[in-house]
């Protein structure tokens, strides 16, 4: 893959990657950290990928989910456990009523397991396939579906209980 | 008859979301469909399960803008990186080679035709491969579509 290529195609994937780090560590910053340092760690070594193995997505995804578990393993042990996700302020440029279902969204994905954020995360908000999830995740690809499901399902009931 | 029956019976669960995704086979749809016509309870949420998927598509989760990734790219730190990775990686290769063509044109060793007959023929690999790279310089600097963006 050309790089040129490969810069444009991770330009695209910035805000998922981002999204998920955020689902991971927790704050803004550190997911920003992550996802830049990936970057970093992709553009240096653009080798590392290699097109016949599949997709740019998955991969680059996964680089990005690995950098977020060293942070987290590199934090300091009080703040090491499950991170939690502060309730997002209102932003100035959302309109008010989409604002208030964002923020709705983020509340309900934040009281849900760090794995299940993840797999929704990787599935409705980047798009990626079932295999393609397996494979960021590094979990059995047969596991997906069922998964996701319980994630959903409980994000309804999250949703449901603060609607 | 019985198929239809257990299929009633018998909530679909996690095939729900399956076929909202489009993952299941034919006959897993066809499962699907059937249970949801029976049953109300399921119907409601493979809807409620669809308008989730829409709604978290659509949602802001980054905060983040597709410029600001544009930006890291061209983040100075990642472009002095990698220049200095490049810087090194050249020095490199020239003091090695540097040091080979010196071994070698000082050497007492090697007889003077055989200098003579292997500077004639990495000097003409190196006169080829100057002419390729500047030919690539000159088209890519030329070539219209390089800032085109997919």
């Amino acid at each position: 893959m050309k790089n040129q290529d490969m810069r444009n195609q991770l330009v695209q994937l910035g805000n998922g990657a981002h999204a998920l780090a955020l689902q991971i560590l927790g704050n803004t910053d550190d997911a920003t950290d992550a996802v830049q340092d990936a970057f970093v760690k992709v553009l240096n070594k653009p080798g590392a990928y290699d097109a016949d193995t599949g997709p740019l997505a998955p991969w680059f995804l996964r680089v990005v989910r690995n950098r977020c578990i060293d942070l987290i393993r590199r934090r300091r042990p009080e703040d090491a456990n499950a991170p939690e996700l502060s309730d997002p302020g209102p932003g100035p440029e959302d309109s008010l009523e989409g604002e208030q279902r964002n923020r709705l969204l983020k509340r309900a994905l934040a009281s849900l397991s760090d794995e299940q954020r993840q797999i929704i995360v990787l599935r409705d908000y980047i798009d990626l396939s079932y295999a393609e999830i397996a494979d960021v995740l590094e979990i059995a690809g047969g596991t997906v579906m069922s998964r996701l499901h319980r994630a959903r399902m409980a994000l309804k009931e999250e949703l449901t209980r603060h609607g | 008859m019985v198929d239809k029956e257990r299929n009633i019976d018998t909530h679909v669960g996690e095939l729900l979301s399956g076929y909202v995704d489009g993952a299941l086979t034919q006959q897993q749809r066809q499962l699907v469909s059937l249970h949801c016509e029976a049953c109300e309870e399921c119907r409601e949420t493979l809807t409620r399960l669809r308008e989730l998927r829409e709604s978290i598509g659509k949602a802001n989760l980054s905060e983040l803008y597709e410029d600001k990734w544009r930006e890291t790219m061209n983040d100075p730190t990642v472009q002095t990186t990698r220049n200095i990775g490049w810087l090194m990686f050249i020095a490199g290769l020239l003091a090695i080679a540097g040091i080979c063509i010196i071994g070698f044109l000082f050497s007492d060793e090697i007889p003077v035709t055989m200098k003579l007959i292997m500077i004639a023929v990495y000097g003409g690999l190196a006169a080829l491969f100057y002419s390729v790279l500047r030919q690539r310089l000159i088209e890519r600097k030329t070539d219209k579509y390089k800032d085109v963006e997919i």
